[in-house]
Parts: structure tokens; C-alpha cells; sequence
């Protein structure tokens, strides 16, 4: 019985190495040496968008969020997303927001991130596409169609919708027994306070968000006083003029600088967190502004070390949010129009915003898509909510306000006189009456 | 032992001292190995990350070459618009019509002697926005630094003199972008693994980026960014790469990028324009080699596997092998055991027959000599009536023990062969007793010893077995007992009934005691074994086959039962048998003692356990038992009654009592009694002499001891019939055979004419023929009634004795199947007997002829004739 089964396991055996080897052998086919290399036919979309610099080690949650959704629609269509960037090396070259005019005014690609100057601007120009064509575009709040909306069409859609607010470190305030500011009193009573307790600058600017306490003195009201539409109407007409508006705003901003609250010549160079922002981190400056992602971005101030708290910019009514609509505007002229605009319709899509509102915890441009915030950011977030902010660009208005109120801060912060401010944004008010 | 101890440790000690040899020589063979693979392994990765190497400078290369091709085309194309423009009318229309391409994006000229001009994109051109402070140059043009143009992105413009007849008559601007690179470079360097920027040399800033939305993690501002954003500080690092670029060097360095370890490289375009700038992981740059080297590991994993499975097979294989030769030394080793044992054992068993054989022609020749012996002194003294009785008597006896021989050695034989089958049947411990009693206690009185018989404890005297065999169990034993001890020793025989294991099962331990010889211990290992017997110079003189105790214990053990021998020298043997005999079903029978009118009895013995005994036995018939510990206590009880007894039906009194014997106390009892109460003496005494004794005192009768209820029962039944003593001793044997005619079928003729003596003493006469078929042939033609019976010889020629009988009872006579057929033959074994009843035959009796047994036998089973003498 043994010698049977051990037969068997021999024969067995030796049919398996029999099989194994003659599975290696095999005549070499013909034409395995041809290799015939297809061409590349792949679909592209290019993208031109801004870039903050990354850090060593560091991921960008901002742009992996991003990067999630375009991944997304890479799959869906098979297609492959270029990504083209500039950033200025300094203030002396071309601002991301000029390339931006050059590029889209020349076709140099599809698909661009914006700023909200840039958005009226060339949506003035009609070098953007209307975005109402798109699926999606029905899920979106009303802020974002007013804000992106020019002559009718929807030229911009946002993947969040920004926030800017002022960046608190509460533990300096609480250090000094200060409460958070409401009015633009208040803060010029904790900047005081913080300067006389040896805090030198209290206010850390850049040359690029100054302006939101403008905005937020200026068009409080406006925004908040029930006769919106009314006002622009009246402004957009020249019954009422923006100086007006914008007047106490450069007053507040200017006694800020003069009081060395604010520090004019630097703020006038820095860019944006990359300047101001290490000595808020060093906790050397309380007060910083800020976009609402860069509390969530650790590039930024996702992880400051500190109580920190955002909060709306001072106001007659309180502390008020500013919103300036970005946005993403495929260029009328796009060489790859479709595939452009079905790349745009996926990363706004419900499932693809979800992704993006849940990593960056941004309030998204879908009504759809409700996602919680840091606790950093409630204050900034609950005034939202309840409706409480001001627009920082508003494509309604004839008058580019993000842009133009931006320069015109720079020459503020340049030496330039309230009045000289004033009369510019007069100049920018009759330009825009001429037929 | 020691010895083998020594050598198995030696062995041991040897196999290890091979073993680590061993050991140290395999991992001596894995060091080289493991050496080996690793040297091959780190030196396939190090020619492969050489060549690795060389293959990206020569990529690099590949690159640096294309864009210098580039540039130079771009310088050609640059001449030769600038050739062209010398021969348009209006080089400034030509200059304005120009439109922009995907790598000319503008082209201007200034007139000689300018220092505005004139551009395809319409407005004013000057120099002021370019510089060409770097002095670089791509086939003799200068070529400016790069710069963020209108279009937004990256360009750089070349100038060419316009030179017509000799004159330079304008200087031609056109302004190129890095964009148009991008179809030259490759689209996935190192499988998209790689990093690869364009770095304009003088400014630094990199002109020309990863497109991939993945491809974002370096720096891409500048070369600062780059070493920023890639954690390249060291500055030593930092001031040889700006020295390299400055002076146009290809660089390349090790970094960890993004904590991976990578190679960095610079190189230089167009005399150091500018420069190819990027990473390669050391990952994508050694992947062939890993992959070569992972691929070597998983041979050298699957080898290493491969090889510790066959040392593995090897070693089950060993084990098994190992224990196998095991298995087969141990089974040599029993063999061997076994063999030399039963080499021993035949050995022994040869020298025991030789023994015996010795024994027997020793025991054999003693009585045969003594009967022929006698037969010749008959024969010579024939006419002397008183010596030929004496030399019949001797040389009956001689005849007896060779007898006993015989039966003896044939018994061994049947058993060896477990041929032996017992015959159950029902029997009383009474007439065991009694039987025993009968052989043992002549034997005793003859030489002067006192033999005692006591049973106690015995619950059931009815037991089921194989009595014949506990007969002979017990005559083999106290033949024994009696042979062994001296004139006038003490024999005990004892029955006593132990606790029952069961209900349904009597258990006895049958004890046979004396205080005679005794044995050696030597002896008492063997005494169980055939042909063995004891022999000194007090025993020699006892004639023996030395089976007796070897059939005893076979047929012990083939009743289930067991037996143990004590014995010291000069002290005495006691041997114990115990066994369990079934008890059968129903035997109390109430109704007998109820019709013989026996209700209540006296027993009266000074030994309290026969009391107990008697009350014990009775216990089942309903009977009242009361005790009296002696005559006196008897006679008071009696007394006490005040009816003079007369609530006994019957008193049984022991003989002999130490204050008042029986005889006494009988006659007290009677005296007392108004009415005559029947006394049995209970006896251990044989003889005449008691009974008459008993007789004279109104006794009914004599019960010898022990005491059995069935013994009782026969007395009182023979009270009742007023049997005599005459009758009880009568039997089948004093009957005489006068006036029978038989027919006998004996081939033998001395057997033949010894039974016609016999039954010619006897008074009957007899036909004999000499086979079976002669016999029946006779019958068959016999007159109905001309013979009484048939004795039957069964082993004879022709016809034997079964077919003989099968054949008489198969006629058709009338007296065919009445006619008695008693068996005679030396076939005496149990199975013989069945044979010979199974066969038709009524009887079976055995040769040598015992006429007291013939005759009980023809008594018993011819029927009594009208007129008949008998």
C-alpha cells in the first residue's frame, strides 16, 4: 500500500517537473522585437492659476483639495490637467492678476483661477465664458451669482467661497485684557493698548488685503441696510459717488498708518502672508487679515501655536466680513473648449465640492454642500451664516472694486493723500459712466 | 549495561562531535553565499546606478542638444528674416505685418541711427526693456535675458543686424518664448518621477516648469525657491552650484528631496543661457538595479527555501528511517527474546518430557511389573485359592494406578490441545461432598490421619456446573494432601461461602489444608506446570505422573476461577481455590417441607458455626431453625417449652458434644418429650457402628456432616418411607446379571474373552462378534428377545461402534429402538460420551471394565421381564 503511494507521488511529481520545465521552453516569437509605440493622443486642458510657495515637507491642504477634484475629473475624462503658474518674485514685477490679463487676453490656455478684479475686467472684455451653461451652475448660492455675474453672464465660479477677516491672536488679547474688536474704535483702542505694551506694530499688512477694512467701513451699510441693489443702481448711474463711500474707509486706514498701528512701507512690499505672516506666528504682531483657508492651510495659519481667533473686519455695524468672489473662467477663446468646460462642471460638481469643503472646512458655493468649520473660524463663519458681510468685488458694480480699491490702498500706503485716493476712485467713477 | 550505557553515550557524543562540524561547515557555506549574493547585488546596483547616471547626462544631454538646436534654428530663422527684411521695400510694414507664431511671439527693429522702432504688435519698440548686459550670444546674435513678456509668460529676444550692401541699416528684436520648449522636452522624465525646470542663468528664475498638477512640490520661482522649497541649505552646496553657473559647468549632487534621497542636477544650455535644472529620485534612478536585485533576492529567497525544504525531507526522512530501524531492532530484540525463550522454554519442555518419560517408564514399569510379576506367580501358585486371591487384589491395584496414570497423562493431553469442554448440569455441594467424602476419607483412615470436612458460609447448595470436573479438582487435591502427609496428620477440607459479587452467583473458596511435607518455594514456582513433581527423599516413594496439579489449575482457570498455593517445609501446604458457580433458578422449595410436616426444628451443636450453617441453609425452605450451643442447653430448652418439645418436628443433633454427647442428650429428650420426637444425628464419624448407636436411641437416622438441606431433605424422605439400612446401601451394583443374554461387538480378543469371564462369573452369557457390522448383521437376524442388551466396543474394523448403533437403531425391528446399547470402549472422554449418546447408545462406560458399573448400568436399562430372576 506504501510502495503504491509512494509510486504515485513519484510519478506525480515527475509529471509536474516535466510540465514545469517544458512550460519554460518555447520558441521565441517573431515579432516580440518589434515594439510599435502609439501615438500620443492624449486630451489636455491647461490650467493657469496662482501658487503659493510650498514648504519643505509640508503639504498644501488647500491644494491638495484642489488636486483631489482635478484628479476627479482627470478620470472622468480621461484627459490630463496642465497646470501653468506664476507668482511674482517681488513688487516690482508683473502681479499675478496682470499675467492673468496678458494670458487670457492672448489665449494662452483654457482654464484660470481669478481674482475678483479680474473677473469684472475680462468679463467686461468678454474673454470669459458664461459658466450658466454648465450643470452645476444651478446648485450655487445667489452671493456667488451676484458677485461673478457681468452683463449677464456667470463668469466666474468659485470652488469656496472667501472669506476675509481679521486673524486674532487671543492670547495677546487676553494677555492685555482686551475683548475683540466691533468697531473700528474698538480697534484703534486695542492697538493702543497693544502699542503701548510694546507691540509695535499691532496690524500686520500686506499690499494685497488692506482694503477689506475699507470695504467693510465703506459698504457696510450697503450691504446691510436692505437697499443694496437701490445703491449700486445709484452708483452705477454716478448719483452717488464711490469716494463717498470709500472716503472714511481711507480716513480709518490712514490714521492706522499714522498712529503706527500699521506699517505702510512694509505693508506696501509684502506679499501676501509671506510677508506679515511669520511674526504673527512669532506672535510679534496680534493682528493680521487674512483669507478663511488660511486657517486651515499650514502653509499659512492652520497650526499657529496660539488661541487664535478670525473675526470680521470693524464696522459701524459690527464686526463684518469681507467676501471676494475668485473663481475659476475659461477663456471664450479656449483652444479646448469642451474639454475645458467638462473638467470645470465635475470640480464643481456636489460630490467634487463635498471633497473639497470637508478637506479645506470652506464654505462652499453649492447650496448643496454644508461642511463644519474650524473653531478659529465660528466668529467669521456665524456672521456669514446670519447674512452679516460685505462684497469685496462685486461685478455688479461698473466700478472694479477689488482691483482698483487695492491700488488705490497702494498709493495710500505710497504717501498719497485721502484726496488723492478720493479723486482716483472719482476718475475710475466717470470712466465707467462713459458709454 | 554499563557498557551499553558508555556506548550509546559514545555514540552520542560522536554524532555531535560530527554534527557541529557540520553545522559550522553549512553556515560557513551560507557566510560565502550570503557574501556573494550581497557583493553581486551592490555591484549590479552600483554599475547600474553608474549607468543609471550616465544614462541621464546623456539625456540631459539629449536635451541640453535639442534646445541648443533650437536656439540655433531660432538664430538661423532669426538671419535669415533679417536677410529678407533687406530685400522688402518697407521693412517696417514687413516688421508690422509680421504675425506671431507659437514660438515668435514678437518681432520688432530699429532702424540704425534710433532708438525707437517699430513692432508687430503695434506701438513704439526701444532696447530699454531688454537686457543684453549678459553678453551672451547663440550663433553670433545676442541674446537677452528672460523676462515675463506681454503674453504672460516667459521669452527671451535675440538681435540680429539687418545688413544690406554691406551697412547695417537696422538691428532686427525677436522675441521667442520658453513655452516653445515644451515639445522638445520629454513629457514623462523617468517615468514622471523626475523633475526638470528651465532656469534662465543670469536671473535665476525658472523660466519654464512641470506642467503635471502632482508636479508642484518644488520651488519654482527661482533657484533660491528651488534650493528653499527643496531643503537644499547648505551653503557650501549653494556657492559651488552658483560658481558652476557663473562659469557655465555642468553640476550634479546628492540631496534628500522631500526626505527621499535624490540627484540634482544643472546643466548647462547654450554656453550657460541657461541651464536645465531638476531632480532625479535615487529611487527611479537605481529602479533596473533594485529590480534586478530584488529579482536576485527572490531566486536566492526561493533557493534558500527550496533548500532548508529538502533539509527538512531529509530530515522527516532520517527520523522516519531512524525510527523504523528502531522498530525493527526492538522487533529483532523480542524476536530474538522470544525465540530464546521459547528455545528455553522447549528446552525445558524436552528435559520435562524426558523427566516425565523417565517418570513414566519408571511409574509404568512398576505396576506392569508387579502384574506380571503376579500373573507369574498366579500362574505358579494357581492351585492356593488364598494366594491367588491376594496376587488378584495386587494385581488389581497395580492395574488401578496404571489406570490412573493413563487417565492422567490423557487429561494433560486434552487439555494442551483445549480440547477440554465442560459439562454444566445442575448438582448439590451435598452430593460433591459425599462423593469426595466417599474416596478421600478411606484413603485418610488408611494412613491413620484425620481428615476434616467443614462448610460455612454457604448460602446455596444448588449450584450449576461441572461437577465431575470440581469432583476431580477436589480428589486431585486432597489425593495430594493425603499422599503428602505423613500417618496421622491432619487433612482439612473446607467450603466457604465468601461474599456474593452477584445475585445470580454462588462464590466458594474451596480450601484443602494439611500439615504434612510441605513444598520448597522453588517447587511451589513450578507446581502449576505438567511433568513436574515434587521429589525428596520422603516423597520419592509416591507413585505419580506429576499432572494432577497442572489439570487442576487448567481446570480452575477454564471455570473462570482461580487457585493459590501456600506451603512451608515440614510445616504444611493450604490450597485455595475460589470459584463462582451460578446458583440455579427456583430452587426453594417450601411445598416439601410444608407436605413432610416440618415447621419448626432444633439443631443442636457445641460448635456455633454449624448452627449459624444450618440456619444460613434453611433460611429459604420456611422451616423455624432454633440452636442449642450443646445437650444440656438443648435438653433445658426443651424443658422450658413445657410441652416436652413437642413444637419440633424434628431435632438434629450433633454426635459428639464435649458436656453431653449426643446419645445422652437424645435420650434426655426423649424422655422429656410426651411424644416421640424424630432425631437425625448429625456426624462427622463414619461406620456402622454410630448408626446402630443412633438406632437404640429412636434416631431416624444419621445426616453426616456438614449439614446440606438436600441431605436432610433425602432423610427425612427416607424417614418417611421407613427405608432400612439395608435398602439405602442396596443398589444397582448388588444386582445380579444371572440369566441375561448379550450381544458384544469386540474386535479385541483378549478384551473379548475377559468379558465373557466376567459376565460368566456374573451368571449372564454373551455373543460376541467381531465387528460392528457382524454385530448388527446378528441382531438383525436375532430372535425378538434373545438379547437382553448390546455392549458395544467403539473403535473396530469394518463397522465401528457409532455406525454399528446408528445402524441397529435405524432396523426395523420392533426391539430396534428399545434394545439397550451400552458403550465399552477406552474413547473416555466427555466428548466420547456425547458421541456415543448422539450415536443411540443409552450408556457409555469406559475400559478397563468396572463390573459394579456394568452391572448398575445393565440393571438400570434392561427392563425387569416377567418371571425374571433379577
Amino acid at each position: 500500500m506504501k510502495s503504491n503511494t509512494n509510486k504515485l507521488l513519484a510519478f506525480c511529481l515527475s509529471g509536474i517537473a516535466a510540465f514545469s520545465m517544458a512550460s519554460c521552453a518555447g520558441k521565441p516569437d517573431g515579432i516580440e522585437n518589434l515594439i510599435v509605440e502609439e501615438p500620443d493622443e492624449g486630451k489636455v486642458v491647461n490650467l493657469f492659476g496662482p501658487m503659493e510657495k510650498s514648504k519643505p515637507g509640508v503639504d498644501n491642504l488647500s491644494r491638495t483639495a484642489f488636486d483631489r477634484t482635478i484628479s476627479i475629473a482627470e478620470d472622468s475624462l480621461g484627459l490630463t490637467v496642465e497646470y501653468r503658474t506664476y507668482t511674482a518674485e517681488n513688487y516690482q514685477e508683473k502681479t499675478y492678476d496682470e499675467v492673468i490679463l496678458d494670458r487670457v487676453r492672448n489665449d494662452m490656455d483654457d482654464l484660470y483661477l481669478l481674482n475678483p478684479d479680474t473677473i469684472q475686467i475680462l468679463g467686461e472684455e468678454g474673454e470669459l465664458l458664461d459658466l450658466y451653461t454648465l450643470d452645476n451652475a444651478k446648485n450655487l448660492r445667489e452671493i456667488i451669482k451676484t458677485a461673478n455675474t457681468v452683463d449677464g453672464k456667470l463668469v466666474a465660479i468659485p470652488q469656496e467661497i472667501v472669506v476675509h477677516g481679521l486673524f486674532i491672536n487671543k492670547d495677546m488679547f487676553d494677555q492685555y485684557g482686551l475683548l475683540l474688536p466691533e468697531t473700528p474704535e474698538d480697534l484703534l483702542e486695542c492697538c493702543r493698548v497693544l502699542k503701548e505694551n510694546g507691540i509695535e506694530t499691532p496690524i500686520g499688512a500686506n499690499r494685497w488685503w488692506l482694503e477689506n477694512f475699507v470695504f467693510a467701513i465703506a459698504y457696510a451699510d450697503l450691504y446691510n441696510g436692505g437697499h443694496t441693489q437701490e445703491e449700486i443702481e445709484a452708483l452705477n448711474k454716478g448719483e452717488r459717488k464711490y469716494s463717498d463711500y470709500m472716503r472714511p474707509g481711507f480716513e480709518y486706514l490712514q490714521e492706522l498708518i499714522d498712529k503706527g498701528y500699521v506699517d505702510a512701507e512694509t505693508a506696501y512690499t509684502y506679499e501676501a502672508i509671506e510677508g506679515e505672516g511669520p511674526d504673527f506666528l512669532a506672535q510679534k504682531t496680534p493682528i493680521v487679515m487674512a483669507y478663511w483657508s488660511a486657517a486651515n492651510t499650514e502653509t499659512a495659519y492652520g497650526n499657529p501655536g496660539f488661541n487664535m481667533q478670525v473675526i470680521g473686519f470693524p464696522s459701524s455695524r459690527g464686526q463684518m466680513p469681507v467676501v471676494s468672489m475668485t473663481g475659476y473662467g475659461i477663456n471664450a477663446n479656449a483652444h479646448h473648449l469642451e474639454d475645458t468646460k467638462a473638467v470645470l462642471d465635475i470640480i464643481l460638481s456636489d460630490e467634487a465640492l463635498q471633497i473639497y469643503a470637508e478637506t479645506n472646512q470652506v464654505i462652499s458655493p453649492s447650496k448643496n454642500v454644508e461642511v463644519e468649520c474650524a473653531p478659529a473660524l465660528r466668529p467669521l463663519n456665524d456672521k456669514v451664516q446670519d447674512n452679516v458681510y460685505v462684497l469685496g468685488s462685486n461685478a455688479g458694480m461698473k466700478v472694479e472694486q477689488w482691483g482698483n480699491t487695492c491700488l488705490i490702498v497702494r498709493d495710500l500706503l505710497n504717501g498719497a493723500t485721502i484726496d488723492e485716493c478720493m479723486a482716483k476712485f472719482d476718475r475710475l467713477q466717470e470712466e465707467s459712466l462713459k458709454p | 549495561m554499563g557498557w551499553c550505557i558508555n556506548m550509546k553515550v559514545k555514540q552520542k557524543r560522536n554524532r555531535t562531535d560530527r554534527g557541529i562540524p557540520l553545522i559550522f561547515f553549512i553556515l560557513l557555506i551560507f557566510c560565502i553565499l550570503g557574501t556573494v549574493v550581497f557583493s553581486v547585488a551592490k555591484r549590479i546596483s552600483s554599475e547600474m546606478s553608474s549607468s543609471a547616471i550616465h544614462n541621464l547626462r546623456e539625456s540631459l544631454g539629449l536635451i541640453k542638444g535639442t534646445l541648443e538646436a533650437i536656439l540655433i534654428n531660432e538664430a538661423e530663422f532669426q538671419k535669415m528674416i533679417a536677410q529678407e527684411i533687406t530685400m522688402v521695400e518697407d521693412p517696417e510694414e514687413f516688421i508690422r505685418s509680421y504675425k506671431r507664431n507659437r514660438t515668435v511671439v514678437k518681432i520688432s527693429m530699429i532702424m540704425s541711427g534710433e532708438t525707437v522702432g517699430v513692432s508687430n504688435t503695434g506701438g513704439e519698440f526701444s532696447e530699454e526693456a531688454l537686457d543684453f548686459s549678459a553678453g551672451k550670444t547663440v550663433e553670433g546674435l545676442p541674446i537677452s535675458q528672460s523676462y515675463l513678456n506681454s503674453l504672460g509668460t516667459w521669452a527671451y529676444t535675440m538681435k540680429c543686424p539687418v545688413v544690406k550692401d554691406g551697412e547695417e541699416i537696422a538691428v532686427l528684436y525677436m522675441e521667442y518664448i520658453y513655452d516653445s520648449f515644451d515639445d522638445a522636452l520629454p513629457g514623462s522624465f523617468y517615468n514622471g518621477k523626475a523633475m526638470l525646470y528651465v532656469m534662465d542663468a543670469k536671473s535665476e528664475r525658472l523660466v519654464l516648469k512641470p506642467k503635471g498638477m502632482g508636479q508642484r512640490n518644488a520651488g519654482h520661482l527661482n533657484l533660491q525657491d528651488f534650493y528653499r522649497a527643496n531643503n537644499i541649505l547648505e551653503p557650501d552646496i549653494q556657492a559651488k552650484v552658483s560658481e558652476s553657473v557663473e562659469s557655465g559647468k555642468n553640476i550634479m549632487f546628492y540631496h534628500d528631496i522631500q526626505e527621499e534621497g535624490a540627484l540634482i542636477y544643472m546643466w548647462s544650455v547654450s554656453g550657460g543661457e541657461i541651464y536645465l535644472i531638476g531632480y532625479v529620485p535615487i529611487e527611479a534612478i537605481q529602479q533596473e538595479g533594485r529590480a534586478v536585485n530584488q529579482n536576485i533576492l527572490i531566486v536566492v529567497v526561493v533557493m534558500l527555501v527550496a533548500f532548508f525544504l529538502c533539509c527538512l525531507l531529509y530530515y522527516f526522512n532520517q527520523r522516519q528511517q531512524s525510527k523504523v530501524r528502531r522498530e525493527r531492532e526492538a522487533e529483532r530484540e523480542l524476536h530474538s527474546k522470544q525465540l530464546a525463550e521459547a528455545l528455553q522454554a522447549a528446552q525445558i519442555a524436552s528435559k520435562s518430557k524426558t523427566t516425565f518419560l523417565s517418570n513414566m517408564s519408571h511409574d509404568i514399569r512398576t505396576p506392569m511389573n508387579a502384574i506380571l510379576g503376579f500373573t507369574t506367580l498366579l500362574a505358579k501358585d494357581a492351585d492356593n485359592p488364598v494366594k491367588v486371591r491376594e496376587y488378584t487384589r495386587k494385581i488389581t491395584a497395580s492395574g488401578q494406578h496404571l489406570l490412573s496414570l493413563i487417565n492422567d497423562v490423557l487429561d494433560v493431553s486434552k487439555i494442551e490441545s483445549g480440547k477440554v469442554v465442560l459439562t454444566i448440569g445442575e448438582f448439590t455441594l451435598n452430593s460433591l461432598m459425599s462423593s469426595v467424602d466417599a474416596i478421600i476419607r478411606p484413603m485418610a483412615n488408611a494412613r491413620s490421619q484425620n481428615f476434616d470436612v467443614s462448610v460455612t458460609g454457604i448460602k446455596h447448595e444448588y449450584l450449576v456446573g461441572d461437577e465431575t470436573r470440581i469432583n476431580q479438582i477436589l480428589i486431585n487435591l486432597l489425593s495430594n494432601a493425603v499422599k503428602y502427609t505423613p500417618k496421622g496428620g491432619n487433612i482439612w477440607f473446607r467450603i466457604i461461602g465468601l461474599e456474593q459479587r452477584s445475585s445470580q452467583y454462588e462464590h466458594i473458596r474451596i480450601e484443602v489444608e494439611d500439615d504434612g511435607y510441605g513444598m520448597t518455594p522453588e517447587y511451589l514456582k513450578t507446581i502449576f506446570e505438567a511433568f513436574t513433581r515434587a521429589e525428596n527423599s520422603t516423597t520419592n516413594k509416591v507413585q505419580g505422573t506429576g499432572l494432577g496439579m497442572a489439570i487442576t489449575k487448567n481446570i480452575v482457570e477454564l471455570m473462570g476461577g482461580t487457585i493459590d498455593v501456600f506451603s512451608e517445609i515440614d510445616k504444611g501446604s493450604l490450597f485455595c481455590v475460589e470459584l463462582e458457580l451460578r446458583i440455579p433458578d427456583g430452587q426453594a422449595d417450601k411445598e416439601f417441607w410444608k407436605n413432610n410436616g416440618i415447621f419448626r426444628i432444633l439443631a443442636v451443636d457445641d460448635d456455633i458455626e454449624i448452627c449459624k450453617n444450618i440456619q444460613t441453609l434453611m433460611r429459604d425452605t420456611g422451616v423455624l431453625v432454633d440452636t442449642a450451643l450443646g445437650g444440656e442447653e438443648a435438653v433445658r430448652l426443651i424443658k422450658d417449652m413445657g410441652n416436652g418439645g413437642q413444637d419440633y418436628n424434628m431435632i438434629l443433633l450433633d454426635w459428639k458434644m464435649p458436656d453431653m454427647d449426643g446419645i445422652e442428650t437424645a435420650k434426655q429428650i426423649q424422655g422429656l418429650a410426651q411424644s416421640e420426637i424424630p432425631i437425625l444425628f448429625l456426624t462427622a464419624y463414619d461406620g456402622d457402628n454410630v448408626e446402630e448407636e443412633a438406632f437404640q436411641v429412636g434416631s431416624v437416622g444419621v445426616l453426616a456432616k456438614p449439614f446440606f438441606v438436600s441431605a436432610f431433605k433425602e432423610k427425612i424422605l427416607e424417614a418417611n418411607a421407613g427405608k432400612t439400612k439395608g435398602d439405602t446401601q442396596g443398589g444397582p451394583e448388588a444386582g445380579s446379571l444371572k440369566g441375561l443374554h448379550l450381544l458384544v461387538a469386540e474386535d479385541n480378543e483378549i478384551n473379548a474373552e475377559i468379558l465373557w469371564e466376567l459376565l460368566d462369573l456374573e451368571g449372564a452369557t454373551c455373543e460376541i462378534m467381531e465387528n460392528g457390522k457382524l454385530a448388527v448383521e446378528r441382531f438383525e437376524k436375532a430372535k425378538n428377545g434373545e438379547f437382553d442388551a448390546i455392549l458395544m466396543d467403539v473403535q473396530m474394523p469394518v463397522m465401528n461402534g457409532y455406525e454399528a448403533s446408528r445402524a441397529i437403531r435405524a432396523l426395523t425391528r420392533r426391539d430396534a429402538g428399545e434394545i439397550p446399547i451400552i458403550a465399552m470402549t477406552a474413547n473416555a472422554f466427555a466428548e466420547d460420551v456425547k458421541e456415543a449418546l448422539d450415536a443411540g447408545m443409552n450408556v457409555h462406560i469406559s475400559k478397563p471394565i468396572d463390573m459394579g458399573l456394568l452391572k448398575k448400568a445393565l440393571n438400570q436399562w434392561i427392563p425387569r421381564r416377567p418371571g425374571s430372576s433379577r
